[in-house]
């Protein structure tokens, strides 16, 4: 028995199995996590080998390229980018995107463990590191405080950081700029010489007398105790009493006698602040798998009860919280798709002009979708963007087969069946195509779960949800739907008069919408008739017509009027500053200029709500530190807008604004606005990478470019990669006298640091925390060269000798960190597009720049960045159009079982890319990733208007029709359901082209594209078919006429008397 | 509604031609040049020759089918349409073609 017999004889079955599917549904809804982009595994390894010693050339020959040269066979390699700074190479690998990656970390690993063998002998270990989007922060939040400030690494660590980490599915919680308490021994370098002890010896007497040391039991006659030695100390100013020596002439020298002893907080490198106040920033990330708006909201819970329990200066401020953003790009996305439904419900409500019908239709989109949530939560994906755009392009789609079935059904039950017969065999007539329709729908979307890179983690999703809500809705439309129409379609009145003569009750009743709205359509179909009867007499000029549309059309593209990008960049409402000042520049001189950019930043652009400054850097790398690379010259701000529908100006003119402001500062070397972007690319820039060996012709280069590229109108923020030389002081040891003095470079290097950096000598205990106690010499000691010159350094004797003695002090520039890619070594040169598209800022670069440049031999440059992976997409994307013509063309033919007619309908495609172009040009979008999307789905969407035509006009011609009468009479009764069909889709795609929201830049192209597309083939369509049918067909037919009566030639045949019967 | 009987004095006809599946054009072709557009058309249906026709049963043993069509048509049409299934049954005799002739009593 068929689906749809049983379903109709079966109507409680039917209508449960649905309930109970729409019960999964909603159970899976609930449960569907929310997040931004589906998961995807980032495709990068980070190989890091530590090589104690060695600078940055040393560390590139001996260690970089022996892993490079080793790992450059792992499979699915991308890119392979190293930088080697002093004591350490960190050799990045990019992937291609969807390789697996726990696999490849094995095979990195197995690379790995065959090169260790080929390393210098002291090096560590190289230690494999996996990037994964839970190491990156969710949210971070600033904590200011003004008299609690010295004590706020207590409370955040005993109170803050405890309670945060009970919240289900948090990650790493690291605090940065929380102000450390330190105990400082501070010595004066005279007294230390006056009395002749060395810094060890104090360092020496501060460990050994903050023990606690067992000393064995004590045997009591009865009892046993444990004796031990308690001597840590309890306060800092202990330190002070402790006696360092004793003198020649008997005097004692106590500790307070040559130092001074300081409990305070840490000496400045890293400092936060927050609009102006003291700052501690707590960076937040998840666990893997963990739903970030969940964790994100919980934090906010939980720490607004904190708030309560902290003292009133203490405050807690957002900077950035990443759930918000997903939360409302969500919440927006779910207002376009019920906007859709609604107006999908409403143009299904126009046509057919009966509300039973409408609900019959109106309930196959929920189920339909519904059953997408099932999916996700099978897949184990979220709700994300990408998720919700594919079940708004879905809405328009799945009343299409339910609209067919409902038509036929409603056209039997008008001719006087009963509903019950009329859907079981009205559903006969029309479930086969309504099948075929679907398969062409699955062939354009399948292939988009196939497509590789990034692209195709993110299509991935796309391609899978809308052939399971079509597969859906074509199930639903041969089940519940005629189930629905058999139950609630209403059979013709009629009645038999007392003359016994059948009357119809409704004929000669018009209710207004059979005054209006039919009256209109019917007036529609009249003049399209007519029109396409004066089409089908001047094939020619329709054409001429026609081709003239598609070239003009296609002006805009060669008049550059269309750009392309890789992805819309979104204003989220936050903006990051980068500034770099004059090498070297002393940290407090850097603050100095950051309080002034604040102050001007606030005055220019009052709409800022915070600004979250950090400069310097902090030494005890944590994770999130590898997000946020501060140095002394260096300071990065995250600026915290209003919300872009609460303010008037966008953040791309903000942007410019604090450009400018930069620009005017004469110790700012370098600056950058980025307008942070949701997306996983991050920042969108085009890169020119520089490759060559030498650092100073490379860097001149480089230097040529920035200046050429900062004059191209469209660029902004030209950076180049590699970071400026360093100052260091090299201190050169004269090892003759050093080893005469029983010294040796190893030792002396050691005295150097305890007496610059400081020596650790244990902790202060407070509390359970532990406190660093480091002796030093005063900073008055050792903060210029002459005074490192006059260290003193104890000798093997015991004697001291001053350090000008066995060494050499002096000025030098340390070598860059030395980046590498390709295994070549690279400076690149980056430029963020601003007012123009990413594609033309790098034909731009192309065009404009690398002519300009003097490219020696063995140097070369190559754009890369956004658009190389944009190129890739594109052409990706190219390819899978080709592929999805091909596979339409197939279910076509095959339905057809002509060669011919899908060539027919094909024809509409060019006219499609027409509508998209008027569309972009119109609203002066450029094509991204996902118009290009956009345009692939085109493909499938506008061949489905040209089947329901051909396949009609072919009935017409079997009917006997003659051509042009079919071709006629086809048009005119399948307008309307072109046009519903085509109005569904479009009035579908309205709201997300239109939405407002935040990340609306993000799906408003793949809006524009498809609603330009559709509405310019829809009606062309109609017009191109049918001509192109009539011109291709008219020759074949005579023929076949022809052929079948060669093929029976028994007629001719002459029957004899006798062979009768 | 009319709901009148016509009897008929020996007016229309019946043929039934039962033939093979694999003459399935054919016959529809003749019937088309014959200008006969009346006819009810069964499919699959079984049957053997009194005469030497080869048994149609659909089995392993005898797995071929036949078609037969009933129409309905004037006296003067059929010996015109006997004359079309003799050279019928003349283009390819094995495939076989037969059909007969009865009074139609009445219609509705």
């Amino acid at each position: 028995m068929s689906i749809y017999k049983s379903a109709i004889q079966k109507p409680v079955t039917t209508a449960l199995i649905f309930v109970a599917v729409i019960v999964i549904g909603i159970y899976s809804f609930l449960k569907l996590p929310i997040d931004q982009f589906p998961e995807m595994d980032l495709p990068y390894i980070t190989v890091m080998t530590t090589y104690p010693g060695a600078s940055a050339s040393e560390m590139e020959t001996n260690v970089t390229k022996i892993m490079e040269n080793a790992l450059t066979s792992v499979d699915h390699l991308k890119h392979i980018t190293s930088q080697s700074k002093d004591n350490i190479s960190v050799v990045e690998l990019e992937l291609e995107w969807g390789s697996n990656m726990d696999e490849a970390v094995n095979d990195v690993r197995s690379f790995v463990d065959m090169a260790a063998n080929n390393l210098p002998d002291n090096c560590a270990k190289p230690v494999i590191f996996k990037f994964s989007t839970s190491s990156m922060p969710i949210c971070q939040y600033s904590i200011t405080a003004d008299e609690t400030y010295a004590g706020l690494d207590k409370i955040l660590n005993d109170e803050v950081v405890p309670q945060l980490n009970h919240i289900d599915g948090i990650g790493n919680i690291s605090l940065s700029g929380a102000p450390d308490r330190y105990v400082y021994v501070n010595i004066d370098q005279q007294k230390l010489d006056a009395y002749g002890i060395t810094l060890e010896q104090v360092g020496q007497v501060v460990s050994a007398n903050n023990l606690n040391l067992s000393s064995g039991t004590i045997k009591m006659p009865q009892e046993q105790y444990q004796m031990q030695v308690r001597s840590e100390y309890i306060e800092s100013s202990e330190i002070e009493n402790l006696m360092v020596a004793m003198t020649p002439q008997g005097q004692q020298v106590f500790i307070r006698d040559i130092a001074t002893v300081k409990d305070t907080i840490k000496d400045l490198s890293l400092d936060e602040k927050t609009n102006g106040r003291e700052a501690v920033r707590l960076i937040i990330s998840k666990q893997t798998g963990a739903n970030t708006v969940q964790v994100c909201r919980d934090v906010r819970a939980e720490l607004a009860k904190i708030q309560k329990q902290l003292p009133t200066d203490v405050k807690i401020e957002k900077i950035y919280d990443s759930s918000e953003n997903i939360q409302n790009s969500i919440n927006s996305l779910e207002e376009s798709v019920l906007y859709a439904l609604l107006f999908v419900v409403l143009v299904v409500l126009f046509f057919l002009g009966k509300w039973r019908a409408t609900i019959i239709i109106g309930i196959t989109i929920p189920i339909a979708l519904i059953v997408a949530f099932i999916y996700l939560g099978l897949a184990d994906s979220s709700l994300n963007i990408i998720s919700l755009c594919s079940l708004t392009i879905a809405i328009g789609m799945v009343v299409d087969d339910a609209i067919v079935v409902l038509e036929n059904i409603t056209r039997h039950v008008e001719r006087g069946e009963d509903p019950h017969e009329a859907s079981i065999y009205a559903t006969n007539e029309v479930w086969v195509s309504v099948i075929a329709t679907t398969l062409v729908l699955v062939v354009v979307f399948v292939p988009l779960t196939m497509l590789n890179g990034m692209a195709g983690i993110m299509f991935h999703e796309l391609g899978w949800i809308v052939t399971v809500v079509c597969c859906t809705s074509t199930l639903v439309a041969i089940s519940l739907t005629p189930m629905l129409c058999s139950k609630l379609l209403k059979a013709k009145k009629v009645h038999v008069d007392e003359n016994g003569n059948l009357v119809d009750d409704e004929a000669g009743k018009k209710g207004w919408y059979d005054r209006t709205v039919v009256h209109m359509l019917d007036v529609i179909d009249e003049y399209y008739a007519k029109s396409l009867g004066w089409c089908l007499r001047h094939k020619a000029l329709t054409f001429l017509i026609l081709i003239a549309f598609f070239a003009a059309s296609l002006i805009p593209v060669f008049a550059g009027k269309i750009g392309t990008d890789f992805m819309q960049e979104q204003d989220n409402g936050r903006l990051t500053v980068t500034v770099k000042l004059q090498r070297g520049t002393r940290i407090e001189e850097t603050l100095k200029t950051a309080r002034k950019l604040e102050a001007r930043f606030v005055e220019l652009v009052p709409e800022i709500q915070l600004i979250n400054t950090s400069a310097g850097s902090n030494d005890d790398a944590s994770i999130a530190s590898l997000f946020s690379s501060t140095m002394n010259n260096k300071i990065q701000m995250t600026i915290r807008l209003p919300k872009k529908w609460e303010r008037d100006r966008d953040i791309w003119t903000l942007a410019e604004i604090l450009r400018q402001e930069m620009a005017s500062y004469p110790e700012i070397n370098e600056y950058q606005c980025a307008v942070s972007s949701g997306g996983p690319g991050g920042d969108i820039t085009v890169d020119l990478e520089i490759y060559g060996y030498d650092f100073d012709k490379t860097s001149q280069m480089a230097e040529q470019c920035r200046q050429l590229i900062s004059q191209l109108p469209g660029a902004r923020d030209v950076n180049i990669s590699r970071e400026d030389d360093r100052p260091d002081i090299k201190i050169t040891v004269d090892k003759e006298k050093a080893s005469r003095l029983g010294l040796s470079s190893a030792t002396i290097s050691t005295y150097l640091r305890n007496r610059v950096a400081g020596m650790a000598c244990g902790y202060l205990k407070d509390d359970g925390s532990e406190y660093d106690i480091v002796v030093r010499l005063m900073e008055e000691d050792r903060n210029s060269i002459s005074d490192i010159l006059n260290l003193s350094i104890p000798t093997a004797t015991g004697k001291t000798v001053k350090l000008s003695e066995v060494a050499a002090v002096g000025e030098y520039w340390a070598p860059p960190t030395i980046e590498r890619k390709a295994r070549q070594r690279i400076v690149t040169v980056k430029a963020t597009p601003y007012n123009t598209t990413l594609g033309e800022l790098a034909k731009a670069i192309e065009t404009e720049v690398i002519p300009q440049l003097d490219i020696p031999v063995g140097y070369s440059t190559h754009i890369g960045g956004d658009v190389e992976t944009q190129q890739d997409t594109f052409s990706d994307m190219i390819l899978l159009g080709l592929m999805i013509i091909m596979l339409v063309y197939i279910v076509m033919a095959s339905q057809f079982e002509s060669l011919r007619m899908p060539g027919i309908i094909m024809f509409t495609i060019p006219f499609a890319l027409s509508g998209v172009i008027i569309a972009l040009w119109l609203t002066g979008r450029s094509l991204d990733m996902i118009g290009a999307l956009g345009l692939v789905l085109l493909v499938g969407i506008v061949v489905k208007n040209g089947i329901v035509l051909v396949d009609y006009i072919n009935l017409m011609r079997e009917r006997g029709y003659e051509l042009n009468q079919a071709i006629q009479m086809s048009g005119r009764s399948r307008i309307r359901p072109v046009l519903m069909t085509a109005f569904t889709t479009i009035l579908g795609m309205i709201p997300m082209a239109v939405s407002s929201g935040e990340g609306a830049e993000m799906w408003q192209p793949l809006g524009i594209v498809v609603i330009g597309g559709l509405t310019v083939s829809t009606f062309l369509t109609l017009y191109v078919v049918p001509v192109l049918y009539g011109v291709m067909s008219r020759h074949g037919d005579r023929d076949k006429q022809e052929a079948l009566r060669k093929k029976f030639i028994f007629m001719n045949l002459k029957v004899k008397k006798g062979d009768e019967k | 509604m009319k709901n009148e009987v016509n009897r008929a004095q020996g007016a229309k006809k019946s043929v039934m031609i039962v033939f093979n599946q694999a003459n399935t054009g054919r016959v529809e072709y003749m019937l088309d040049v014959l200008g006969i557009h009346g006819f009810t058309f069964f499919e699959q249906v079984q049957g053997r020759g009194t005469n030497g026709g080869e048994p149609r049963r659909g089995t392993h043993a005898w797995p071929e089918m036949n078609s037969c069509v009933i129409t309905v048509v004037e006296d003067e049409q059929v010996p015109a349409l006997l004359e079309s299934v003799k050279k019928l049954d003349l283009r390819n005799e094995e495939v076989g073609v037969r059909a007969f002739v009865w009074n139609i009593e009445a219609t509705v």
